[in-house]
This record gives C-alpha cells, sequence and structure tokens, in this order.
C-alpha cells in the first residue's frame, strides 16, 4: 500500500527546494469518488493530492499537453505522479525525445496489492448507486455509499488492463512509493486470447470490427487521450494542419485528405487502423482510449494484438527502456522475417 | 489535378513481352482521354533507335512538359527516356516510367485483367508525372583511392589492376599474411601446376607495388560516407614485431616455450606464439601471437625479445587505428569451409584420419607438414584406401547447404589423381552425386582422373561411418548398380561446402550491404550487375559472392577492379536528386528515420532531422516510418502517392 502521507512530504520537499517547478498528480474530483488530475505549484497545495482506485488518467499525458503550449520552456523539471503503466508511457515519450530524462521528476506509485477500477463494470455491479468512495482493501475494493459500504472482490471491479498488468511497478522514476510485488490476475493478453477464442474466423472478426467502427462517431476522445498521439498534425484528420515558417503555399493548397472528416465505416475504419499501426511499438496498455470512448469500442484489443505481435516476433517490450529502439525503425539481424516472404 | 499540364503517354509493346497479354493500344486511347495529357503514342519497341526519335520528336511536336513511358522495369530504361526527355529540351526528370511489363504482362495471363491493370499503372503514372519537380542531379567530388578489404587472389588480383590502372590503392587482410586459401593449396586444376609458385610472384608484386599500401593484420571497423567520398576506420593489431628489422632468423620461434594448431596448416602441424605463417608469407615478418604469447612481459616469459639480436621485437605496441579516406571498396572477404563439426554423421572432428580437402592440399603439398608425402594423422602410414566424399554439406537443403559449392567436383578429381601420383598401388574411391565439370579442360581432367589414374568412381552417397580395427568402415550405396558399399577405409577426405567467411559477414555489416539468403554478398543484378554490391561505390570479387573457381575468381577481381577504374576516373560523380526532405513544422524529432535510415543519411540538428543530400539514396525508408509524414522523397511525396492510389482505385 502507498503511504500517502510519506507521498504528501516528498512533494511538499521538492516543491519547497525548488527543485521541480509543478507537480501533476491526482485530487478529489468535484463529483462522487472520481478522482481527477490536477497540477500543483506550491507546498501547500501538497496535501490535496489523493492516490485510490478511480486514479485512473495516465497523467503523462497532462505532462505532452504542456510540452506542446508555446510557452513551454525547457527549465527546472516537472514532477509527475505515474503508475507503472503510466512510467512507461513517460519511458516512451523519452525514447522519442518528447522529454529528456532531467526534465521529468517522477513519482512513482506502485499499483501492487490494488490497481484502478472501471467504472463500467461499476456501474453494473451497483446498478443506479453513486458511491462517494472508493478505495483499496487487500483483495477487494471497498466502495462508500449513502447505504454504507460494499465490499466487492477486485477482480470483479478491476480494470481489464490492471487484470493483466505488465509491471505495476514503475521502473522508470525519481522516488518510489510502495512495493515492487507483481499484480497481475491474469496472463497479458488474456481477454484478446478470449476475444480470438470466441471470434474464430477472419470473416467473423471482420463483421465484429465493422460493428465496432460503424458505431464510432469520430469525437477523437481515443487521440485526445492518448499521450502518444502527440503529433502537431494528425495524418487521418482532414481539418487540423501544421504550418511553420517552411510551409508553402501549395503544400497549403495541397493538403492530402486521406480521410474524409464524416463518420462513415470506410473513414472510421481507415482512423481506427492507422491509429493502431501509429502506435505499435509504442502503445503501453494504459487503455485510456478505451475508458475514454463514449460507444464502447474495445480499442484495447486493437492495441494489444499489435503488442502482442511485437513481442512475439522481435521480443520488444514498449517501455521497456529509454534506450530501446523504435520498434519500425530499428533492424537487426536475427530479426525474424517469416511474415513478409 | 493539375490543369494546364502537357503530358504525352508512349506505350511499348515490347515485342509480344507486353502486347500478348496487354491490349496496348487501348492502354494509349485510354490515356489519351486522361487530363492534361495530349499526345499518345504505342510502338513495337519504344526502346529502339526509331522509337526513341519518336519520343524525342513527339515532346518537340507538342511541346510536351512531361512524359510517360509505359514500358519495361525503370531499371532497365529510366535512363534512356530521361535521356531522350533532355535531349528533347526538357528536364530528365519530368519522364517517369509506368512499368507495364515486369508487373503486369509478365505475371498475368488474362488479356483483359492485364490491360485493365496497365491502364491503371499508366494512369498513376500520369497523375505523378503531374507533381514532377524539375530537378538537377547533385555534383559529388571523388577520391582517387581505392580500398580492398581481402588479401586473397581476389584481393590481389584486384589491387593489382587497379594499381596498374595508376590508382592508389589500400588493401587490407586480416591474417597476418597475404594469400588466403589460395596459398594452401598444393597443386590446381586442371593443369596442377603448383598454387604457392603461380600465385607467390603475385604476392611479391603487391608488396612491392609503389600505389599499393598493404596493411596485413588489420581489420576495417567502420566505414561511412558515400560513392567517390568513403570514409574508412582500419585497426592494426600489433604484431610485437618490426618488419623492418626483423632478419627472419628464426631465433625467436626456437626458444618459444607456446605451442599452438598452426592455422595455415589447418592444425595438422603445430606453431609456436610467435611465428611466420609459411616461408613466402608476404609482409616476410613474423608475428607474435597475443592470445597465445604468455604475457607479452619479460618477467613472464621474454624469451623472444631476449634472443632477437636485430632487436625487431617490442612488447609496447598498441593497436591502433588509421582512418583512410576512399572513393571505392572493393570486398574479396572469400570463403570458408562448412562448419566441420557439423557434420557429426562423417565423423568429422571425432577421427583424425577424416580431413577435409584442404587439410588434404596440406598433406599433398610439398611444403606441406608431411613435405608432400601423403600419410594419415593417425600413425603416419600411407593411406592405401581413400573415399573421397564429394558434396558433403552442398546440394542438401534439408540438413545442410542448399547450394552446390561448385568447385568440389574438380578439386576431388584433383585430389584422387595426386593421391594416385603419390600412392600410385593405392584406390581412390570417390562417392558422388553426379559431376559438375563445365570449364575449359575441366570434363577431360575428370575423365583422365577415372581412366589414367584409375579413381574409382561411385554414383551415390555415404550413410555413415566409423572407426573400426584402425580403419574407418564407410558404408555407403552405388545408386548405378544398386549395390550396398563397405569400404575399409584408411582415410576419408570431404569436399566440404563452400560458405561466406565469417570475414564476409562482418564486411557486409561494416558496409551495410545485402547478403543473399545463404549469406554471401548479394549482387545489384544477377546478370548484368554481378560484380556490383547493391550500394554504390561498393564492389564484389571472389567467393565472398559465391563459390567459384580461382580462374572466375581472378575475372570477377579485375571486372571490379574495371568497375571502379571506370567509376573513378570521372572527374566528378553525379548523385540522384531525389532525396528525402524534412516538413520541419511536423517534425518532432523522435529520431526514428535516424534509425530507419540504411544509409546514415539523416541527423538530428536543434531537435529536428536534416538529410545529408549526398548520402541519401531516395529508399523512401524514413518516410514510410515517419509517423508525422513529416519525411517525403522528391518526386515521390505522399501527395503523389495519394493521387496514384485514387488514380488505381478509380477515383
Amino acid at each position: 500500500m502507498i503511504d500517502l502521507g510519506a507521498l504528501h512530504t516528498q512533494v511538499r520537499d521538492i516543491l519547497e527546494t525548488g527543485e521541480v517547478r509543478a507537480v501533476v498528480g491526482w485530487r478529489r474530483g468535484s463529483r462522487g469518488m472520481l478522482a481527477e488530475p490536477v497540477t500543483i505549484a506550491t507546498p501547500e497545495e501538497a496535501e490535496t493530492l489523493v492516490w485510490d482506485p478511480t486514479c485512473f488518467h495516465n497523467l503523462s499525458l497532462t505532462l505532452v499537453e504542456e510540452r506542446k503550449k508555446p510557452s513551454w520552456r525547457p527549465g527546472k523539471p516537472i514532477a509527475v505522479v505515474a503508475k507503472g503503466c503510466d512510467a512507461r508511457s513517460l519511458t516512451v515519450l523519452m525514447q522519442e525525445n518528447c522529454f529528456r530524462r532531467d526534465e521529468v521528476y517522477v513519482i512513482g506509485v506502485s499499483c501492487a496489492g490494488s490497481g484502478v477500477l472501471d467504472e463500467r463494470k461499476l456501474a453494473q455491479r451497483l446498478p443506479g448507486v453513486e458511491p462517494d468512495s472508493a478505495a483499496f482493501d487487500g483483495d477487494a475494493f471497498v466502495c462508500a455509499t449513502a447505504g454504507g459500504e460494499d465490499r466487492i472482490p477486485a477482480r470483479e471491479l478491476m480494470a481489464d488492463r490492471c487484470l493483466e498488468c505488465r509491471d505495476a511497478h514503475p521502473k522508470l522514476n525519481n522516488v518510489v512509493f510502495g512495493e515492487a510485488q507483481p499484480r497481475a490476475f491474469d496472463p497479458p493478453f488474456a481477454a484478446l486470447a478470449r476475444f480470438e477464442q470466441e471470434q474464430v474466423g477472419v470473416a467473423e472478426r471482420w463483421q465484429f470490427w465493422q460493428r465496432q467502427f460503424e458505431r464510432c462517431i469520430r469525437c477523437f476522445a481515443c487521440r485526445s487521450v492518448c499521450p502518444m498521439c502527440y503529433c502537431e498534425e494528425c495524418v487521418v484528420d482532414s481539418i487540423n494542419m501544421a504550418v511553420g515558417a517552411d510551409t508553402t503555399a501549395a503544400e497549403k493548397a495541397n493538403r492530402i485528405r486521406w480521410i474524409e472528416r464524416s463518420a462513415s465505416r470506410a473513414d472510421n475504419i481507415g482512423y481506427h487502423m492507422t491509429r493502431a499501426l501509429h502506435l505499435a511499438g509504442r502503445c503501453i496498455d494504459c487503455a485510456e482510449c478505451e475508458r475514454v470512448c463514449p460507444v464502447n469500442i474495445p480499442l484495447r484489443l486493437l492495441n494489444n494484438k499489435l503488442e502482442r505481435e511485437a513481442r512475439v516476433a522481435f521480443g520488444y517490450e514498449p517501455g521497456a527502456s529509454i534506450d530501446l529502439p523504435a520498434l519500425v525503425a530499428s533492424f537487426r539481424d536475427d530479426d525474424p522475417n517469416h511474415f513478409i516472404r | 489535378m493539375s490543369s494546364g499540364k502537357r503530358t504525352g503517354v508512349f506505350v511499348c509493346h515490347c515485342g509480344n513481352n507486353i502486347a500478348a497479354t496487354v491490349d496496348v493500344v487501348k492502354v494509349a486511347q485510354e490515356m489519351a482521354g486522361e487530363e492534361g495529357v495530349v499526345c499518345t503514342k504505342d510502338y513495337v519497341y519504344m526502346c529502339s533507335d526509331p522509337g526513341q526519335k519518336a519520343v524525342i520528336e513527339a515532346i518537340k511536336e507538342n511541346r510536351l512538359d512531361s512524359v510517360v513511358v509505359t514500358c519495361c522495369s525503370p531499371n532497365l530504361h529510366e535512363k534512356t527516356f530521361r535521356d531522350n526527355a533532355k535531349a528533347a529540351g526538357l528536364n530528365s526528370f519530368t519522364c517517369e516510367i509506368a512499368n507495364i511489363r515486369e508487373q503486369c504482362s509478365w505475371v498475368h495471363k488474362d488479356r483483359g485483367v492485364a490491360t485493365a491493370k496497365a491502364i491503371k499503372i499508366s494512369r498513376s503514372a500520369v497523375r505523378r508525372v503531374g507533381r514532377n519537380q524539375a530537378l538537377e542531379p547533385i555534383a559529388v567530388g571523388v577520391t582517387r583511392r581505392v580500398l580492398v578489404i581481402g588479401g586473397g587472389i581476389a584481393g590481389i588480383q584486384a589491387s593489382l589492376d587497379l594499381a596498374n590502372a595508376g590508382l592508389d590503392v589500400v588493401l587490407v587482410e586480416k591474417q597476418a599474411t597475404l594469400g588466403g586459401h589460395m596459398i594452401q593449396l598444393s597443386e590446381t586444376f586442371p593443369t596442377l601446376d603448383c598454387s604457392q609458385c603461380i600465385l607467390s610472384p603475385k604476392m611479391v608484386e603487391v608488396s612491392r607495388h609503389p600505389k599499393i599500401t598493404l596493411m596485413t593484420y588489420s581489420e576495417v571497423q567502420e566505414v561511412s560516407g558515400y560513392v567517390g567520398n568513403f570514409k574508412a576506420r582500419i585497426l592494426r593489431k600489433p604484431t610485437f614485431v618490426d618488419p623492418e628489422t626483423c632478419k627472419l632468423c628464426d631465433d625467436c620461434s626456437q626458444v618459444c616455450p607456446v605451442v599452438v594448431p598452426n592455422e595455415y596448416e589447418l592444425g595438422l602441424t603445430a606453431r609456436r606464439a610467435i611465428y611466420i605463417p609459411f616461408a613466402q608469407a608476404m609482409p616476410a615478418s613474423y608475428t607474435l601471437d597475443e592470445s597465445a604469447c604468455l604475457g607479452l612481459n619479460p618477467i613472464v616469459c621474454g624469451k623472444c625479445k631476449d634472443v632477437c639480436e636485430a632487436g625487431a621485437i617490442n612488447y609496447d605496441m598498441r593497436p591502433r587505428s588509421e582512418i583512410v579516406e576512399v572513393g571505392a571498396v572493393v570486398v574479396a572477404t572469400g570463403f570458408d569451409l562448412y562448419g566441420q563439426d557439423n557434420l557429426g554423421e562423417y565423423g568429422h572432428g571425432k577421427y583424425e584420419d577424416v580431413l577435409d580437402g584442404l587439410q588434404f592440399e596440406r598433406l599433398c603439398s610439398a611444403s606441406g607438414p608431411t613435405k608432400g608425402k601423403v600419410l594419415r594423422p593417425s600413425d603416419h602410414s600411407e593411406p592405401k584406401d581413400v573415399v573421397f566424399i564429394q558434396c558433403a554439406g552442398s546440394r542438401d537443403p534439408a540438413q545442410h547447404c542448399a547450394w552446390c559449392s561448385k568447385i568440389c567436383c574438380m578439386y576431388t578429381a584433383k585430389h584422387a589423381s595426386l593421391y594416385k601420383h603419390h600412392v600410385p598401388d593405392g584406390r581412390a574411391w570417390v562417392f558422388y552425386i553426379d559431376i559438375r565439370s563445365g570449364g575449359k579442360g575441366y570434363e577431360e581432367f575428370v575423365q583422365r582422373t577415372m581412366e589414367n589414374d584409375e579413381a574409382i568412381y561411385l554414383r551415390g552417397r555415404v550413410s555413415r561411418l566409423y572407426r573400426e580395427n584402425g580403419k574407418i568402415r564407410v558404408l555407403g550405396t552405388d545408386t548405378l548398380s544398386g549395390q550396398n558399399v563397405e569400404i575399409d577405409a584408411d582415410m576419408v577426405v570431404l569436399a566440404l561446402a563452400m560458405q561466406p567467411s565469417t570475414g564476409t559477414a562482418e564486411a557486409a555489416k561494416v558496409l551495410k550491404i545485402g547478403r543473399d539468403k545463404d549469406g554471401f554478398l548479394a549482387e545489384a543484378h544477377p546478370k548484368l550487375k554481378p560484380v556490383e554490391s547493391v550500394t554504390a561505390g561498393i564492389f564484389l570479387a571472389g567467393t565472398a559472392q559465391g563459390p567459384k573457381d580461382i580462374p572466375e575468381t581472378v575475372a570477377q577481381a579485375s571486372a571490379a577492379a574495371a568497375k571502379v577504374i571506370g567509376l573513378l576516373s570521372q572527374p566528378q560523380l553525379s548523385h540522384a536528386p531525389t532525396v528525402a526532405r524534412v516538413r520541419k513544422a511536423h517534425c518532432t524529432g523522435c529520431e526514428m528515420c535516424v534509425d530507419a535510415c540504411p544509409y546514415d543519411a539523416i541527423h538530428l540538428a536543434n531537435g529536428k532531422a536534416v538529410v545529408n543530400d549526398v548520402l541519401c539514396e531516395g529508399c523512401g525508408a524514413c518516410s514510410a516510418t515517419c509517423l508525422r509524414a513529416a519525411i517525403e522523397v522528391i518526386n515521390a511525396t505522399p501527395l503523389q502517392m495519394n493521387e496514384m492510389i485514387e488514380a488505381v482505385l478509380n477515383f
């Protein structure tokens, strides 16, 4: 378990000494039990930070958003509270030179013995009830409601990605709270394997995905919440365009419309497939895309599929190390190439 | 599609190569209806002189501003038609090829399908050329010096040809002496002249040639740069002996207490830690093998240094790196015999009397461990029954090497013949799959071995051999008589497969040149560019490229030299301007393109990718890798790709 008091002390210290210019963490949200991301800059605010099973968000996104602001200046590091998965995404971002290691102060929190819960599972388990708080208690989540306390076994409420957690302990850290224990209930890719058992044939799977993508309303929430989607201009979005000093009039006029803006099944598939391919070797399974999807498209399956391919074919584990070469850009003599023969 | 274009489309029949499967007239008609196309023509051979003239005239008559020739692969005639465009007053980069032969007519049977596809391919080329930029080739200076890697017969021949043409040559050899495998051979087929006697004059010539810098006991560690301007870092390993002062008295090796297997004699004899590989070694000097020496330390041993009157031995020598700038590289890194341990079924490495071909060469050689007497290693007796097994490791895709090693039929015949000359009352048994003796005088040689020398040829394979009563029992089949054969042999010689040497694998890595599926160096085109590697300015010679015999190796080495001479005789080289270009506004500096670039042409400056135009080959690996479409190849931009795709999809 995390000693929240120790975390507060640490945050207060680094803000007081000026070791970092700000800290990104979670605080109690304004509605119900949910925590929400917050950036604090004064030692006094340290106490407002929380850590509970509703700290879903991958806070490296906040850092990426900060990085994209014109006001961003290299300087003192920003601290970020990071779970095991969040730390892996920070690692990928550093691998891609989005941040230098010394620009980020990682306050690691280990999910050993916890994990975050899945709001949808909770809504099904306690229909019509909105708990005031959720807490870890050994092998169960304790949800406080108006009518008392509900103790629900961890397995029933936990987010799928936490059930299959790759590594609950943030390897990349300046300081870490909690124990380095394995968390997972299931082996990696268990949900994917279940899906593959249910949808056996290629035709069936194609139908399944067509049904899924037909629902997409192209709100781009999955892209917006993804810390890896930090491009200046998205190749599958025909309206935003990055313009710089060297952008010619012809370039502006000839903006390629690979995919139309309006949601149609074919273009939705093009959008999601391109996004999945662009995440190959980069997605670290924070599953935020799936969490924020308003129409419940199981995007995690798609990303997991590519992650598993990379692991099986190349022994590649995204986010394992800053020094890892990029999956799609690296070549080793002993790489298998049977799949292109 | 931008309007106001004046594009001409020229459709080639290629005799029947295209016209038999593709309705070329229909392709031309369809193209006439494309926006911006003002002229179309079809002709039986567009690459013929009348065809080319027609292209030039049509460009002038119709005031064309761009040209599409729909014909064969751009590898063949892109240059022809770009030259035509230039001759007609256009920029040569406003001409593009639509390949409707290799990628269409040759791979389809159905005329309707093939024609529809040819139309799509042609249409996409028309759309692409509509957005082509006029470009000028990039001029690059040349360094008139050549790096030759490997000091065997291929490297020696290439170096001599290059140096005699007036070019400076740096010849790098890993071992302490020139000579390679050829110097280990006793006699050479089919003339049976002494290998050492014909090679050593060339070795001397290399060492004395004023244009050749010989670097033995050295390794190429890193090569950067591009055609005309390579930079190579060469590791000079210390020999601990100064070749200038060494008087070759052999006192040092007499007192050296360390005994290790002699590589030159393939382990049949031993040498000391300080040694000269063989009498004719070039450079003529001793080498102190650091890995075998007791410690390069007078306190530990120091006997060789004490005894050397000339004072040639210096324990303080250290490895040093040298940078050489060269305009071209010839790779002649040779072969190794197929790993002997791989052939457990033939008892290799287990029984001393089972030898490989090179060991048998040493046994036959007058300078060899037995002074030219064929004696078996186990008891130094004269073997009376010798079994030669061809295709040991070759032509066995299931377990070993799929390829034919090409020289084994001939050298086995030579071995059998030499053996019979040494031991006239002995019996030479040869197991073969079939005899491949193409080459001048080769078939006659094999016939002589069978008829005059009475070697017994058995068509079949050996299943197993094992030791029994001091002999090696060989179990095999003679498939011509259908009989099983058992021979009690005194000695067995395996004609092991030729495989790319470890040096070849290392050179491929250092030079970043491709290898084929078997690990031999890949030529740029199997027929038309057999001595060029896929990288401009790097050429191949000898068995590093594939199994071959000595005359072929020499011919290929001279061919590689001729190619280098042709390349370096130009005052300037021109580099294709279709290189990668960075869109700075989109680049996030993630470095994926830097990793993906096979030519090391991209680096990061101020957080953005920067392309070195002369290093870039325009392959597009960067563009395919970039998630942000921040890097594109000129005249193959994503916009052009998009339009080509739309053209193919009939949008």
